[in-house]
């Protein structure tokens, strides 16, 4: 590499220039397919529904595409919508969370299992996420319901029947399960890549267990953390599926509500406008994490190291103060 | 050593991994201040034995006593030692100063008195400036650094160091070679240092335990390890060595396997198999037919030579057995290949050693 490949320094320059155009151009060559599928599959819908939420309702709920305004828009701020946006964020914040708190120690174990079992354990994790997602929630919707095993062990046990089906307890379970795969994938990559020799030097400096994973652990595996919080989040803010099975009219979230102003209510600005908003909030949500994400990836990962010589900022950084 | 109690006390201890015998029945016990080595090949179990004094493996069997308190099972945060990791474990989400700090903080260390540490073993380690860098900016003797730092800041009664100098180039190896030794005679801590580097053991260490195979073969100081060898693994694993098929004569002569009789001073019984270890500077080349007024000498016939610069070295073969000899700071070469020549030492010279 370097002087040596070099035949003269004012060719090699120009040489190096070719190099690079001829490297983006074969870039370019090979993205283009996928750039393509995602124009046509993603950019133009998308375009539509923005052009469609600036739209008029007629008063038989046909949309004109005419008379531009941002009625629509106005409306979110009804009542009802702020409601179920409201009831929306806090439930995806809540099953998060949820898939946090049983991912983390999921992905734990599996991370610390020996090689072979670890394969066996994620191949586990996949099948519930290979299953058909419909199929899934109908399992849950019958393991919930009061003819439903859960109801029978309860009511063997004492507590009575149980009705839970249709609540919002019910939506979240469903959303815990149907995105846990999401929160634990992530984890386990931050896992896997844990050296745990600095949980032993943790440990050798007075840290208990529990201080070791606490200042050790779980910020070596932050950048999992975020990654599978985004991953998780996001789709169950808009979920559709699991709240229109397994939820009531009390649980009526933002995906349903959108659904329905494109089918029921015919009102396809309004839906076009949510979506909009959704969309929105979610690519403002991965930049989020973007951007701490990619923070954290810099800090968990050793650089190569610089043998002998520290890179001149730092060299100045530490010289100044 | 004076007969205070040990630092390190390490009673028929075994670990067990599964079918592997990692570490098999060690006896050992190191003095408080001294520093001490743990030598041996990759693999023997030095780490193992390292990371049992510091309880991030616990003994299968045996005792393990640190200043006289029995800590076999007891969990690394309880135990008064520090280790420098083989490939330094620095925390990389944290700055020089975090890492240093975090032993006093994880025992509630408050501020005068931490920052006041931390700057102590900053400076003892040549780190000062250096605080707010973390550690993929340093260089691996910066880092090596820190991690002892790190270590040394707790004040441990005993410093547990794994191949801390592995991961160096040998110019910087041997300054942290000098460097560690100074600084272990200025804290005057205990240290236990791993190596299978027998040139750094040898140079650094007050006493040297050599390992093999999990167990521990020979304890004592580096001139009773390279001298008077107790078995043909350690006198061949220690330098480079002659080794010589003999039996037992008498107390005091062999007889080895080409016929010669040789004086060598041995306890094991007349008769028995053992083998002379007969370290290549320790014999000398004269003209064929010399005898020495005192010692033993071999005939044989020059084979090779290879010339090293510091010193020359010739293959002599005496019968079957093929003898090195290391000559230093002659000028010139006095002996060319098909030389018949006398190989001579002085008495004490040879070593017998058990098989
Ligand atoms: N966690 C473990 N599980 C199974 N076997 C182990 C484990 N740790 C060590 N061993 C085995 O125990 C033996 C001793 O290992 P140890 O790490 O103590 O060797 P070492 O002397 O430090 O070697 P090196 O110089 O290569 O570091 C080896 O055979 C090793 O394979
Ligand atoms: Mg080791």
């Amino acid at each position: 590499m370097g002087p040596a490949r070099r035949s003269s320094p004012t060719t090699g320059a120009a040489g190096e220039e070719a190099a690079a155009l001829a490297r983006r151009r074969q870039g370019m060559l090979l993205a283009s397919p996928g750039a393509l599928y995602l124009l046509i599959f993603f950019v133009v819908p998308l375009g539509l529904i923005t052009v469609y939420s600036f739209a008029t309702r007629t008063s038989t709920g046909r949309t004109s595409l005419s008379g531009w305004n941002v009625e629509s828009y106005r409306a979110i701020g009804d009542d009802i919508i702020v409601g179920i946006i409201g009831r929306s964020a806090w439930l995806a914040t809540l099953t998060t969370v949820l898939c946090v708190v049983v991912g983390y120690p999921f992905a734990y174990y599996i991370a610390t299992r020996p090689r072979h079992v670890r394969a066996v354990l994620l191949v586990m994790v996949m099948i519930p996420f290979w299953t058909n997602a419909l199929v899934r929630v109908f399992a849950i919707r019958f393991l919930l319901g009061s003819n439903g095993p859960a109801s029978a062990l309860s009511e063997s046990l004492g507590f009575g029947t149980f009705r839970i089906l249709f609540t919002p307890t019910a939506v979240t379970i469903g959303m815990v399960y149907s995105f846990l795969t999401f929160m634990v994938l992530p984890l386990y990559v931050a896992l896997e890549r844990m050296d745990w020799s600095l949980t032993e030097a943790a440990r050798d400096l007075y840290a208990s267990g529990a201080k070791a994973f606490w200042k050790v652990t779980l910020p070596l595996t932050r950048s999992g953390i975020v990654a599978g919080c985004v991953l998780v989040f996001v789709p169950s803010f808009g979920s559709y599926v699991v709240p229109d099975i397994l939820g009531g009219a009390k649980t009526l979230l933002i995906g349903s509500y959108i659904a329905r102003q494109f089918r029921d209510a015919r009102n396809w600005p309004l839906g076009a406008s949510l979506s909009v908003l959704l969309i929105v909030a979610m690519l403002v949500a991965v930049a989020l994490n973007q951007r701490s994400g990619s923070g954290a990836e810099d800090r968990d990962r050793p650089r190569p190291r610089k043998w002998g010589r520290a890179p001149d900022e730092a060299e100045a950084a530490a010289v100044a103060s | 050593m004076t007969e205070a109690v040990a630092a390190v006390e390490i009673e028929g201890v075994t670990k067990r991994f599964g079918e592997v015998v990692a570490v098999d029945n060690v006896d050992l016990a190191i003095g408080d201040g001294e520093f001490f080595a743990l030598l041996g090949p990759s693999g023997c179990g030095k780490t193992t034995t390292l990371r049992m004094i510091a309880g991030l493996d616990l003994p299968t069997e045996g005792s393990l006593r640190i200043f006289g308190e029995e800590v076999g099972m007891a969990p690394p945060d309880r135990r008064p030692v520090n280790t420098v990791f083989q490939a330094y474990a620095l925390f990389p989400h944290m700055t020089v100063r975090q890492n240093i700090e975090f032993g006093l903080r994880m025992r509630r260390v408050k501020n005068p008195e931490l920052s006041q540490r931390v700057a102590e073993a900053t400076g003892m380690v040549r780190l000062a400036g250096m605080e707010e860098r973390r550690p993929d900016q340093l260089s691996g003797g910066q880092q090596q650094r820190v991690a002892l730092a790190r270590a040394l800041v707790n004040q441990p009664k005993v410093l547990l160091l794994d191949e801390p100098l592995g991961a160096l180039d040998l110019k910087l190896r041997q300054e942290m070679q000098q460097e560690l030794k100074a600084l272990q005679r200025e804290v005057g801590i205990t240290f236990v240092f791993v190596t299978h580097d027998q040139e750094e053991a040898l140079a650094m260490s007050e006493r040297i335990g050599v390992m093999s195979e999990g167990r521990l073969l020979q304890v004592g100081t580096p001139r009773e390890i390279y001298d008077r060898p107790a078995s043909r693994f350690v006198a061949d694993f220690i330098g480079r060595t002659n080794i010589l098929e003999a039996s037992v004569e008498s107390a005091s002569t062999v007889r080895l396997d080409n016929g010669a009789l040789i004086e060598a001073e041995t306890s094991t019984p007349a008769g028995s198999r053992v083998a002379v270890s007969l370290r290549p500077e320790r014999v000398r080349l004269q003209p064929h037919g010399t005898t020495a007024a005192e010692g033993s000498s071999l005939d044989g016939e020059v084979r090779d030579i290879t010339y090293l610069g510091h010193a020359v070295v010739y293959e002599v073969a005496a019968g079957p057995v093929s003898i090195e000899v290391r000559v230093e700071g002659e000028v010139g070469e006095p002996f060319a290949a098909g030389d018949e020549v006398t190989v001579a030492w002085d008495r004490g010279a040879a070593a017998v050693v058990a098989d």
